[in-house]
């Protein structure tokens, strides 16, 4: 009995240590960013003082200021753009690229399945130059839709990868009722295999669009009009601007702003997301 | 019956609708190969001439870009900064998420759903933002960091971060660490509750403690999981630490800070040489390849 006892309070005891490490680490996550918020509030005399003050008012003209002095607008339009066809194009031929290689075995299958999952080390930042002159050489700077298409293009490998993962592990069995049922491949395609794998394509929709409307190098140097940039080159704009300028509260209110858009997508599809990868996880 | 409808199966199963296939697989692939495969080979192309920006008269030149590259002071400095990033970026961050995803995994915390979506989060951002927001951590006078050191009295401690030729490299590994983990625990989340919860009650049956568990059940199941993460973190160490070099510090000071691509870039961009840039480029992605070669044939051996 007294063994049992003392056995549940080890038990409660490792719990908190636990539980205090992990609180650690939560704020060791967030504080930067509720700092971020909170600090966008505090005039710029404000910043000076103490970091970790909160702000005395709330200074909205921060905001003011950071859409008045940025092309904010526009970039979140841009980036919203390209995520959109990102998605799309991916949608339109990852998935039944995918299918097919997993489930036809033909000349070159292997081979091109195998090509994917080499390509997965290849980022686009790496090859980034060469990318730059094949896009010049097609008159594509400066586009959206086809630096929409090329991030999309570059999703692919891993897409393949994670929807091959998913639809291996759905039966034959489906496919071949359907075909008794006299489907053909593309039905069986729509009304089966997608279905089927809506957790793995709302996986890979999640992660390419985070992808798209974060990434920096290649959109840095694909996009030199600045009406047409998205977010993170016109954060970057900003910031390399406004850290000479001192005025730290339009920079960090515009941070905020493009903070918002993330965290609604996140908070929406977070467990969309994470179902998805579990489901990819149990299934292998 | 029911032989024949068998037959009937594996008959269809054996011809391949050929139109069916051409539609999907073809123009994937084309997209591939003119957006990734055509351009590698360009690289590898270009880094054999003298090609600048302008693109008048390159001319082949051999191996010449890459011999001019071990000379050059600033490259060097940029391979072993990028070397130092990979030493420890992706061994912290792998060993961080599984022992994060194991607490989240195993324990019978009422609030780890919370703690999940909490560390994931910084994954989430834009790569700029986390950039600009740890730039403001480090900060000399208005940094969260100095500002703590103040706060407990280890003034002696605060320093300009970014400014220092020791420091401003590991800024960008502790912001690197700070947004990767989450990512990789969310993966190995996945993988954990993947196995089965018979094998844990019979360990515990055996007096089994949870770091006993860990290592003798948990790291051993997911061995392969943990090589494909393990190179994953290796190919994005490499990848993102162009974004916050790029924003945090530009390189410096004086190429403290500088990785490899974003030495590229420079040199690409700032400065037009196309054909000495291809050439870093190629180096860059033969180290991701190797590495990621020589890893996956390692946890292969092991099992």
């Amino acid at each position: 009995m007294k063994t049992n006892e003392q056995s549940r309070r080890q038990a409660a005891f490792m719990r908190w240590l636990v539980r205090i490490f992990m609180i650690l680490v939560t704020v060791i996550m967030l504080y930067p960013l509720i700092w971020n918020v909170y600090s966008s509030f505090k005039t710029n005399n404000e910043f000076l003082t103490n970091a970790f003050s909160l702000p005395q008012g709330i200074a909205w003209d921060n905001y003011a200021r950071a859409i008045e002095k940025s092309n904010l607008l526009s970039n979140v339009w841009n980036s919203a753009l390209i995520v959109v066809i990102t998605l799309c194009v991916i949608l339109v031929f990852a998935v039944p690229c995918t299918y097919c290689l997993v489930r036809y075995k033909f000349f070159g299958s292997k081979l091109i399945l195998n090509i994917y999952m080499a390509a997965i080390f290849i980022q686009a930042t790496f090859i980034m130059i060469p990318l730059f002159m094949q896009m010049n050489a097609l008159h594509l700077l400066n586009n959206r839709p086809a630096l929409a298409v090329l991030y999309a293009t570059m999703q692919f490998p891993f897409a393949i990868f994670l929807l091959s993962g998913f639809l291996r592990s759905i039966p034959h069995d489906y496919e071949e009722a359907a075909m008794i049922d006299g489907c053909g491949p593309s039905r069986i395609l729509l009304q089966v295999i997608v279905p089927m794998s809506k957790p793995g394509i709302v996986t890979v929709c999640m992660i390419s669009s985070m992808s798209a409307w974060n990434e920096f190098p290649v959109a840095l140097v694909m996009l030199t009009d600045s009406t047409k940039q998205t977010l993170p080159i016109g954060l970057a704009n900003l910031y390399e601007v406004q850290r000479y300028a001192t005025d730290w509260g339009a920079l960090f209110a515009a941070l905020v702003l493009a903070l918002i858009p993330t965290i609604i997508i996140f908070l929406i599809g977070q467990k969309q997301l994470i179902q998805g990868m579990n489901a990819g996880g149990l299934k292998g | 019956m029911k032989p024949q409808v068998a037959d009937q199966i594996k008959c269809k199963r054996k011809k391949n609708p050929v139109g069916f296939i051409c539609v999907c697989v073809l123009p994937t692939f084309l997209l591939t190969l003119t957006f990734t495969i055509i351009p590698t080979f360009r690289a590898l192309w270009l880094s054999l001439t003298n090609a600048t920006s302008l693109g008048l008269n390159s001319k082949f030149i051999g191996l010449e870009n890459y011999e001019y590259m071990f000379q050059d002071e600033y490259f060097v400095l940029a391979l072993k900064n990028t070397l130092k990033l990979m030493a420890c970026v992706p061994a912290i961050t792998i060993a961080l998420a599984l022992v994060l995803a194991f607490i989240i995994s195993q324990s019978d915390l009422k609030e780890r759903g919370l703690y999940r979506t909490a560390f994931y989060f910084p994954n989430i951002i834009s790569l700029t933002v986390v950039s600009i927001i740890w730039s403001f951590v480090f900060h000399p006078t208005m940094g969260i960091l100095n500002s703590f050191l103040n706060g407990v009295g280890l003034h002696v401690w605060a320093k300009s971060w970014l400014g220092d030729t020791s420091t401003a490299l590991w800024c960008i590994a502790v912001t690197l660490i700070w947004q990767a983990t989450g990512y990789y625990m969310v993966m190995h989340i996945a993988a954990m509750d993947g196995i089965s919860n018979e094998i844990y009650e019979a360990a515990t049956i055996d007096g089994a403690g949870p770091i006993h568990k860990l290592f003798s059940i948990t790291l051993p199941l997911m061995k392969d999981i943990i090589g494909i993460t393990f190179v994953l973190a290796l190919s994005g160490t490499i990848n993102l630490s162009f974004t916050l070099s790029k924003v945090m510090t530009g390189g410096g000071p004086n190429g403290a800070s500088s990785v490899l691509l974003q030495y590229m870039y420079e040199q690409g961009f700032i400065n037009g040489n196309f054909g000495y840039a291809m050439a870093i480029t190629v180096f860059t992605l033969t180290i991701s390849i190797v590495l990621s070669m020589i890893s996956r044939k390692l946890t292969n051996n092991e099992s």
